[in-house]
């Protein structure tokens, strides 16, 4: 996985930042057009092929900031403004969730092994001696693999005593579990919207940020403009993402104009009963539902487990409901480390918007908000739900799902993390079901905390934990 | 003979924490248990220096002595520490 501290992040934060900052000040539609020019200043030492082409890209990144779908909507004779005028007001809601930005992409060639200059030319070529397909050729004893015959078993590189074999992969292709990551005729990335299922592996993995979401920051942002009454629901992993107590993070929320918050383990705590009931039930394995990105593996890959999937619903639709009941006027924006939670919430009435905690640590930079100068709340009075931010970690549904249930030694198997191999375990079930009862099953290695939307590594979020395991 | 331990002071204001910054806060697993008992590492509210920003200077800021760094990534860290005991 690509490192979280890069120059991509830090770029596209600053790119939220000075548009949040913009919109909040007056004559955002006049100024917004500006914004390339101040981030990518003329003496600037470019790191694309020119200063040029990078505002171009910043460009692009704020139409994603408005939620243009890049490929099917660009128009490249009309301003920023135009679009901050048409954007305006539209939903957003559904997907894709993703787009891309097919100039940013740097057309990466096919995945492949090959063999650099490390190579000793020795006599023993265990290259060509383990090679599956032998299609090691040698010229002057210096080994080279034939491209069109090479089954990217990486058997060579695993036995060449110099470690002169290098795998070269497509990061966005070889994150993607379900192979929706494809290139177009002319080598550019292109997403399979049918087979999507909205994890945002491939965005996180892009050392080109050509991949990048459709987001819903700005019709946030002008709830908080307007004052509108808005809640924010924030996910169980928010702990741990900034520095400060989970008390000094609300505070911050209600400082950036959300007019309450509450948070998500709430209604997490009802998913944990429902599916204490539901398991019950159940005859075979059942799998947890919370997990956006699994359910669209369900839907749209593995029909087959559909009867397997729990029905409760997600901790943020619960929530959603919660807090439907107690403002019913205001709207709700779920605040969480997830894309495909977009793509969940398109489907749910409670849910106005959703923002990733990326997107937030921008909202507090562009109001100069310090989540540690918050006032603490006194001592936190411990809720029936507590537990249930252990939704944010591997292992933290089962166990939470185990501690409200009657049954006595709950066989529970942990998936950690969805990748091409453990999509293809999770299909084999079908005909060699799964020796548990309950089956937690989580897109992310480790967790919530370790999603395509998060502002800091996995461990150092579980390091500002109170329920660090 | 005592030396004097040398104060380090991170910055924990919102911008520093999430360039990066937090990343420091693992001192203590990726710097020499021998340098680690040398300094003394805080973790401060805001030093202010973003607000103060100078073109080509970002967060995270670290403080250490008298002396304030910019940019400072683990190995950065690591290595003006270096600097500063050395000295």
């Amino acid at each position: 996985m690509l490192e979280i501290n890069n120059q991509y992040t830090f770029i596209k934060r600053q790119v939220q930042t000075e548009v949040l900052k913009a919109f909040f000040a007056d004559g955002f539609e006049q100024k917004i057009d500006a914004i390339p020019f101040a981030i990518i200043p003329k003496e600037r030492i470019s790191s694309r092929c020119c200063i040029y082409k990078e505002r171009a890209m910043v460009r692009y990144r704020i139409m994603a900031m408005m939620g243009v779908d890049i490929p099917s909507e660009d128009d490249e004779l009309k301003s920023l403004g135009a679009f901050a005028a048409s954007q305006k007001g539209r939903s957003l809601q559904g997907e894709p969730v993703l787009t891309t930005i097919p100039t940013a992409c740097s057309a990466c060639p096919k995945e492949r092994y090959f063999v650099s200059a490390a190579c000793r030319q020795c006599i023993a070529r265990p290259c060509l001696t383990n090679c599956p397909k032998t299609c090691i050729t040698f010229d002057q004893g210096q080994a080279e693999i034939d491209e069109e015959c090479c089954i990217r078993c990486g058997k060579c590189m695993g036995v060449c005593p110099f470690g002169a074999i290098v795998h070269v992969p497509v990061p966005c292709e070889s994150a993607c579990p379900v192979d929706a990551v494809h290139k177009n005729e002319h080598g550019y990335v292109e997403l399979d919207k049918e087979k999507c299922i909205s994890c945002g592996k491939c965005a996180a993995n892009c050392p080109f940020g050509a991949i990048v979401e459709r987001s819903e920051m700005m019709e946030i942002a002008l709830y908080l403009k307007e004052e509108v009454p808005t809640v924010a629901l924030i996910a169980p992993s928010i702990e741990g993402q900034f520095p400060g107590t989970l008390s000094q993070i609300s505070k911050a929320l209600l400082e950036a104009g959300f007019s309450a918050v509450l948070e998500v383990a709430q209604g997490a705590e009802t998913t944990s009963y429902h599916e204490a009931e539901e398991l019950l039930q159940k005859k075979e394995f059942m799998t947890t539902s919370c997990c956006p990105a699994y359910t669209a593996l369900v839907d749209k890959h593995l029909p087959q487990l559909s009867g397997h999937l729990s029905t409760a619903l997600s901790p943020m639709a619960y929530t959603g409901q919660q807090a439907r009941q107690k403002y019913p006027q205001a709207k709700n924006v779920f605040i969480g480390p997830c894309l495909a939670k977009r793509s969940e919430a398109a489907h749910l009435a409670e849910i106005d918007a959703v923002m990733t905690f990326s997107e937030l640590a921008a909202l507090f930079l562009a109001k100069d908000i310090d989540v540690r100068e918050m006032e603490e709340c006194e001592e936190e009075q411990k809720q029936s739900w507590t537990d249930c931010r252990q939704f944010a970690l591997s292992g933290g549904v089962a166990a939470c799902v185990n501690r409200r249930s009657d049954q006595k030694e709950l066989r529970v198997h942990s998936v950690d993390g969805l990748d091409k191999k453990t999509v293809r375990v999770l299909s084999s079930w079908e005909k060699r079901p799964i020796a548990a009862d309950l089956v937690e099953v989580m897109c992310c290695e480790g967790g919530c905390i370790n999603g395509p939307g998060v502002v800091v590594k996995p461990q150092i979020a579980r390091k500002f934990r109170q329920d660090r395991q | 003979m005592v030396t004097q331990k040398i104060m380090v002071r991170i910055c924990m204001g919102t911008a520093c924490f999430v360039q990066g910054g937090a990343d420091l806060l693992l001192y203590g697993d990726f710097l020499d248990s021998e340098l680690q008992q040398r300094i003394e590492v805080e973790g401060v509210s805001c030093l202010g220096c973003c607000k103060e920003h100078q073109r080509g200077l970002r967060p995270p800021y670290v403080q250490i002595g008298e002396q304030l760094h910019a940019e400072v990534d683990q190995t950065k860290f690591i290595l003006l520490i270096k600097e500063a005991l050395d000295a």
